[in-house]
């Protein structure tokens, strides 16, 4: 046991350096990914609440064929099927595209759902005290539904977060392929998959218990409500 | 495999081999998840003891807030180099299936929660052993709340099985990427691809929407 941590003791002031840039693409490529996403779900959600039949079935299919592709196969797809038809991604860019649209319909479902949740008798009311349609949503939809979608986007996030490690099968130099990379100069797989394993862990976790915390006082809220 | 693979059809024969891989590794990780999932959830609901209650959060945490690919990694290169190999095939079944052991685990445990505490003191009131109050009254009534859970985890997990592929199972994306590289024939593979999972997942889905009809008219 003490030889196994001694080896960290070895390696540790040669991989941190390393392992930090790698994190900081990570940390970009999911930070971009997501925004991606969140505009994506945004534009979907505004179909799926449309009047025209049409935009609300492409967004349909659109959710459906994103839930049944693998996340591996759409971004090589991306990354490898794109340059024979003339388009050519860097992995970096090719993974941000892909964990952008399968965390699109991830965050689509999450905004219908949220804001299907929301009575429409609070917007009906809005209307009638001369809300605009746009201030009725703004300042009585959307705050109320924000409350309940922010614990089931924190846990897409950090599921996308946690996806981009794929993104190490299409040459992005996050932390995943400089693991592979570390591992095969240095020979002690066991270390560095340990320990990239506790950066993915020291980002997800903390936004994962501050999902649970939310989740758990909205809980709180409607028990309450229930009571009275 | 030297089949000729510029036709659509001959692709998808290449790539319908790997996906008999990627069953075999669904199967095996969805049942040791169910196995896994369900002692776990147990645990936590019966046993009052604050460190193993600690014990199974920490597992919990690691294998839901770190990537499947780092688990698989982690058992395929990270045990050889103690000396403890697995084959890709059996190390992506052991790491997805501890992976979804720890979604299983929570799913079930809600599950436990929602049963009402009156059917396991009536179940045990009238004579039945612990395990007999589970077996006869708990578990038909936890399975029926969680089946649309499960049914969702099992289509994820066909899905996740193409992470296999970063260690080289033999599954359908592995057969695929070795296509391009002899055929490049890349947008027609990448969509014969596609569309076998879109073939793997309908049954899925379809079987536990049955399950579901079935169970909801015996009640």
């Amino acid at each position: 046991m003490n030889e196994f941590f001694r080896s960290y003791g070895e390696h540790l002031d040669d991989w941190m350096p390393r392992l930090m840039d790698a994190a900081r693409v990570t940390a970009e490529l999911s930070a971009y990914g997501f925004a991606l996403a969140f505009l994506l779900g945004c534009v979907l959600t505004v179909m799926v609440r449309s009047q025209w039949s049409a935009l609300r079935y492409a967004a349909g299919a659109f959710v459906q064929s994103v839930r049944t592709v693998p996340l591996l196969a759409l971004l090589l797809a991306l990354y490898f099927g794109l340059p024979p038809l003339g388009i050519t991604l860097s992995g970096f860019w090719a993974g941000t595209l892909g964990l952008g649209l399968h965390g699109a319909a991830y965050v689509a479902e999450i905004l219908r759902g949220g804001l299907g949740s929301i009575h429409k008798g609070q917007r009906e009311a809005a209307l009638a005290v001369g809300l605009s349609p746009l201030q009725a949503f703004a300042h009585v939809t959307l705050p109320q539904a924000m409350r309940l979608m922010m614990p089931p986007l924190l846990n897409a996030y950090v599921a996308l977060l946690k996806d981009s490690s794929l993104c190490a099968l299409i040459a992005t130099n996050e932390l995943m392929l400089t693991a592979r990379a570390i591992s095969s100069e240095s020979f002690l797989p066991l270390h560095i998959f340990l320990l990239v394993g506790l950066f993915y862990f020291a980002i997800a976790f903390p936004l994962s218990m501050v999902s649970r915390l939310l989740e758990r006082r909205m809980a709180r809220g409607r028990r309450t409500m229930g009571a009275t | 495999m030297t089949t000729s693979a510029d036709s659509f059809l001959g692709i998808l024969a290449v790539l319908a081999s790997g996906a008999v891989t990627a069953l075999h590794v669904g199967a095996g990780a969805f049942g040791m998840a169910l196995v896994l999932g369900f002692l776990l959830a147990v645990t936590v609901t019966f046993v009052k003891s604050r460190a193993i209650g600690l014990a199974v959060a920490a597992y919990i945490e690691w294998m839901r807030n770190v990537p499947a690919l780092a688990h698989l990694f982690l058992l395929y290169f990270g045990l050889a180099s103690l000396g403890l190999r697995f084959s890709p095939k059996t190390a992506a079944i052991i790491g997805l299936g501890m992976v979804g052991a720890a979604v299983l685990c929570d799913v079930f445990a809600a599950g436990l929660k929602a049963i009402h505490a009156g059917q396991r003191e009536a179940a045990l009131s009238v004579g039945l052993t612990p395990i007999q109050a589970m077996r006869f009254v708990l578990m038909p009534q936890m399975l029926r709340l969680t089946l649309p859970s499960l049914g969702n985890y099992a289509s994820q997990l066909i899905k996740d099985t193409s992470i296999a592929s970063a260690i080289a199972a033999p599954e359908v994306m592995f057969y695929a990427r070795n296509l391009v590289t002899s055929t490049f024939q890349t947008t027609l593979i990448y969509v014969a691809a596609m569309v076998l999972y879109a073939l793997m997942l309908l049954p899925i889905s379809w079987f536990f929407a049955r399950l579901e009809a079935r169970l909801e008219s015996t009640r």
